[in-house]
């Protein structure tokens, strides 16, 4: 008897009724159950296998991707490789296995800066400005690598971040925590990525400055960029994404859109703090 | 290749090299060498003590060199009792005088608080400390010069009995270590803790200072005229060529006595030497392998650990930073000792600072015997690379005409190979045996 | 008491010197903070660097004056200058491809370069003593004064002269043309600011864009530039000796540290604390102080300070009294 009240023949062996070649073993699994749909990824890094230098693997068969025009978090606990995944998708980490594609090219043996000549911007967590020159010219530095006019990028920047243009002047390193932060975020604005990647950009900043923060990253998405963006203060963060990828111990533990990981009771539980 | 024969194989290669330089030019040249490598090699153990055990880059090593050179006037001299009598008194309560000053300002700086009041009583201490010493300072120290000047003019040292005491001279090695370490402590409180580069500074800028009180005041140290003839443990060349049962035992050996005494001097510093380079050898080779060296070169790998262990890091520092320095006195001291005069003027970084640093680098930093090896491998480039390129260079000009200009140039420039090997040496060790040649176990 | 003439005498002996002096430093130091903040580290070879770059403007000056050239009153060796200067940056080009970048690509560090730093500097003083020996050279030619002793006490009447000497003259105009044009580079054109960037963070200037060696490759060239132009002006006003530029190590660290690693502007404002100090404290204020003062204060002795023996005693106080009040120094440098 199994559990299966259909696998019960009850020791009918009559061929004439039962086609005794039976059934084939095959059967239908597809997927994972939760389908990433990362066919119209912009960015995606893919089943990325991999660590620093020749140490111990961290991530594990790791997937986060962004589409376009959406904002995709990583979450996750203390020590679970958001950052790594992050710094992995750019290039800063020795991958074994999996790739990294930018809009279809697979750009996975590219240097960080040809990854940053190919559209993509990276905002550091930390030490993300020359705190020792102006305001402006930390924007002039982020466009080093192009030779048109970018004057115009600069005035969006400026649009974008009103304070900026307020305090263009002052050294960078005079700003507070959240201008700060703006300038690192319209640094690396200034080569006009195809997609802009934040690791935890609110990382040491008051709860207010925080909410203006997510602000803007909303507006900056709202100009068609996307975001892939590391975060610590998951629940804010999955509010605001399209996407979120909840890494535990360098691999996914759960994926889907932000709404979907908050209503799930599971993410909740462990994540979310209920 | 197995450590020990390695390590044996570049000690017995420094032998072959000090015995052939015997064999080839003379006896007396290869116990030159081996003195001052032995010298050499204790410098290197003092400064591999810093550098190789804590990480302190000192390059002041002239000055504590110096200060040893001084010691032994101070020491083995006799005192220039007139001296002492016109003015001695004087300079020493001006000099009294002067350190009360920097007491008093440093307890000021510490116990007042902040403030313009602080800053007034402080300048106020310092300007009239600073003319209340001139003027107790200057008039003895014209005195005291005015005595004889072309042959005292200074103080002299502590020796009651002269030249005949020439074991008083030993004593000055310890003393010489003692000067060393003072100022080592002082530039030590000030500088360490601070960031390594600033230590460097400190270094460099005290030594010059220490050369420019050698050269110029010459109430201590006869400055650029020089102290000459002190008293030697060692016996006189003169007096054994005048001992009939030296001069049998010369005539034994098939020697001429001028010859067999000045080497029989040699040999008598050589096995001085020895003694004292086995004595501080053993003795760093014990601090390296006791509980203090391993916390000495955990500090110098992770400061930040060890520092949250509960180290008192900065304290660590200023130890070894004085007991380098030290033991670069006492070698300045035997230097001194071994050229029989102080002379200020020779003092120069690059000869007594720098070649030090490419003896610890090339030896090994980290490992005593590499320092040991590296004293006397440099020591003996620095003597006979000056013979090499003078003959490098008769072989380059050997084609061109007698008298041309290039080729003079050439003969009389091949004096400064020496820099030049000794920088490539330095470069060469660093890029393809960066650890050096007995490297850090 | 007669403060015009204690104002003169003051200027003569004190001020012009110490202009000329700390212009002189203020250069070097410049060198020396550059690659401080640059390739990070302290550069030990900077006095032999501006001794190689004199040299080469000195073997110039020579061939020029065999010649016949000259630029009447002014010094033939400015116009060997670029000369020396292309000298040097050959040189140091050399240097960083066969030495540094080695280190740079291990990702040495920073105590690793200093070291080096030895090696090199022993290369370049042998180098400089084999090619023009140790002694001491006279390379200056053309009007030795501006304004004379004589032709100031004619002009005003004064009972004290006051002399400023073409050298001190060239040494003020061109290091405020030198440093103006480096600040305008470093402030105003792209590569300066990225140098400035690459400065200030490796890291995210790498991810600028920016191309490391490029920055490394014009630092090297501008402080061959900087130390030769130092060298040259110091052994214009003095006289050029391997060994005097050696020494010279000392108080150019010194304004480098006093006015805050790094920072070019503490650099400058180094530069003139540390002259300034210097020729203060070693001259003889007897004569100022007999105008300035009524008769009855006038002092005895020569009233100096300290021998000039003792001038790298002064740059050391003032380094120390730096080090411990102000770590960062003047200007806050890299405190890193």
């Amino acid at each position: 008897m199994s559990d299966n009240p259909y696998k019960d023949g009850r020791g009918n062996k009559d061929a004439s009724i039962a086609n005794p070649k039976g059934t084939g073993t095959l059967s239908a699994h597809p997927g994972t159950g939760a389908a990433m749909n990362t066919q119209n990824a912009f960015l995606i890094g893919d089943s990325m296998t991999g660590g620093y230098g020749n140490g111990p693997d961290i991530l594990h068969d790791c997937t986060v991707a962004v589409d376009a025009g959406e904002i995709a978090v990583i979450v996750g606990p203390n020590g679970a490789g958001k950052s790594t995944a992050m710094k992995a998708v750019f290039g800063m980490l020795n991958v074994r296995q999996g790739s990294v594609r930018l809009d279809g090219e697979d750009i996975t043996d590219l240097s960080p800066q040809d990854r940053v000549a190919k559209g993509m911007g990276f905002v550091p967590q930390t030490s993300n400005i020359f705190t020792s020159m102006t305001v402006e010219e930390n924007l002039e530095m982020g466009a080093f690598i192009r030779r048109d006019d970018f004057r115009d990028t600069m005035a969006q920047v400026y649009d974008l971040f009103p304070i900026l243009k307020e305090k263009r002047r002052q050294a960078a390193g005079e700003l507070s925590g959240g201008q700060r932060q703006q300038v690192a975020v319209g640094r690396a604005l200034m080569t006009r990525p195809k997609v802009l990647m934040l690791d935890e950009p609110t990382a040491g900043v008051s709860p207010i400055v925080m909410d203006e923060l997510f602000d803007r990253i909303i507006e900056v998405a709202r100009t068609g960029i996307p975001i892939l963006m590391v975060e610590q203060n998951a629940r804010q963060a999955l509010e605001i994404a399209d996407k979120g990828y909840v890494l535990v111990q360098g691999a996914n533990a759960f994926t889907g859109t932000g709404k979907e990981l908050l209503a799930d009771p599971e993410v909740r539980k462990s994540f979310l703090g209920g | 290749m197995n450590e020990t024969l390695k390590n044996t194989a570049l000690f017995g290669l420094v032998a072959v090299l000090i015995i052939g330089t015997g064999f080839l030019q003379s006896w007396n040249s290869a116990l030159f060498i081996l003195n001052f490598g032995l010298i050499s090699a204790i410098m290197a153990l003092g400064v591999n003590l810093q550098w190789g055990f804590a990480g302190l880059f000192n390059v002041g090593i002239m000055g504590f060199v110096a200060l040893g050179g001084l010691a032994t006037v101070l020491v083995s001299m006799p005192p220039t009792t007139e001296a002492w009598a016109a003015g001695g008194v004087g300079v020493i309560v001006a000099l009294l005088m002067g350190a009360a000053t920097i007491v008093v300002t440093a307890l000021v700086i510490k116990r007042m608080p902040a403030g313009w009041m602080r800053t007034v009583v402080i300048l106020v201490l310092l300007i009239g400390g600073f003319f209340i010493y001139r003027a107790l300072f200057d008039p003895s120290v014209a005195r005291i010069e005015a005595i004889n000047p072309a042959s005292t003019g200074y103080l002299g040292g502590i020796n009651p009995g002269g030249a005949a005491w020439g074991w008083m001279t030993l004593l000055a090695w310890p003393v010489g270590g003692l000067l060393a370490a003072g100022v080592a402590w002082i530039i030590g409180k000030t500088a360490l803790g601070l960031r390594s580069d600033y230590l460097a500074i400190a270094t460099l800028g005290i030594a010059e200072i220490i050369i420019a009180v050698l050269k110029n005041e010459d109430w201590l140290s006869r400055g650029v005229k020089n102290v000459i003839g002190l008293p030697r443990p060692a016996p006189y060349e003169v007096e054994l060529q005048a001992d009939p049962a030296f001069l049998d035992r010369a005539a034994s050996l098939g020697m001429d006595p001028v010859t067999a005494s000045t080497i029989w001097v040699k040999l008598v510093y050589a096995g001085l030497f020895t003694v004292v380079l086995v004595i501080l050898f053993v003795l760093a080779q014990r601090a390296l392998h006791s509980p203090w060296g391993r916390m000495m070169r955990a500090i110098r790998d992770n400061e930040n650990a060890s520092e949250a262990m509960g180290k008192d890091v900065t304290a660590r520092h200023l130890q070894v930073f004085i007991l380098g320095s030290a033991i670069c006195g006492i070698a300045g001291a035997m230097m001194t000792t071994l050229d029989g005069q102080l002379t200020p003027g020779t003092y120069q970084p690059l000869r007594f600072t720098f070649l030090i640093w490419v003896m610890v680098i090339v030896g090994g930093s980290g490992n005593n015997l590499g320092a040991v090896l590296g004293g006397f491998l440099i020591w003996f480039l620095w003597v006979q690379v000056e013979p090499m390129g003078l003959f490098v260079m008769q072989l380059i000009t050997s084609g061109m005409a007698d008298g041309a200009p290039l080729k003079t140039h050439l003969i009389e420039s091949a004096a400064h190979m020496r820099l030049l090997t000794m920088g490539l040496v330095l470069l060469l060790v660093l890029r393809f045996s960066p650890r050096g040649l007995i490297p850090e176990r | 008491m007669d403060l015009l003439n204690a104002f003169v005498t003051l200027s003569n002996f004190v001020l012009i010197p110490a202009i000329a002096y700390g212009s002189q430093l203020a250069l070097g130091a410049l060198g020396v903070t550059l690659i401080y903040g640059i390739l990070r580290f302290s550069n030990f070879a900077h006095g032999d660097t501006m001794a190689f770059g004199t040299m080469v403007t000195i073997l110039f000056t020579w061939l020029f004056q065999s010649w016949g050239l000259s630029l009447g009153p002014v010094p033939t060796a400015l116009l060997a200058l670029p000369f020396g200067i292309l000298g040097c940056m050959a040189l140091l080009l050399f240097t960083d491809r066969v030495v540094y970048k080695f280190y740079r690509e291990q990702k040495a560090k920073p105590v690793i370069l200093v070291i080096v730093s030895l090696g090199v500097m022993f290369i370049m003083n042998g180098l400089v003593r084999f090619i023009i020996g140790p002694d001491d050279q006279r390379f200056s030619d053309g009007e030795r004064f501006i304004v004379s002793v004589r032709t100031f006490r004619e002009m005003t009447g004064l009972e004290e002269g006051l002399a400023i000497k073409t050298t001190q003259g060239i040494t003020v105009i061109t290091a405020v043309i030198v440093v103006a044009a480096l600040f305008w580079f470093l402030n105003r054109t792209r590569t300066g600011k990225s140098m400035r960037a690459y400065s200030d963070n490796e890291d995210l200037a790498l991810l600028s864009g920016i191309n490391p060696e490029r920055v490394v490759m014009i630092t090297w060239l501008i402080v061959a530039a900087l130390a030769t132009v130092a060298g040259v002006l110091y052994g214009l006003d003095k006289s050029f000796k391997p060994f005097t530029y050696f020494q010279l190590l000392l108080p150019i660290f010194a304004s480098a540290i006093v006015g805050g690693l790094g920072s070019p502007l503490g650099a400058i404002a180094g530069g003139f604390t540390i002259a300034f100090s210097e020729v203060m404290v070693t001259y003889a204020w007897k004569k100022v102080a007999g105008y300035a003062l009524p008769e009855s204060l006038a002092p005895d002795g020569l009233a100096q300070l300290l021998s000039t023996d003792y001038k790298f005693a002064v740059s050391f106080v003032i380094l120390l009294i730096v080090l411990l009040f102000r770590p960062t120094g003047l200007f806050a440098g890299k405190s890193v």
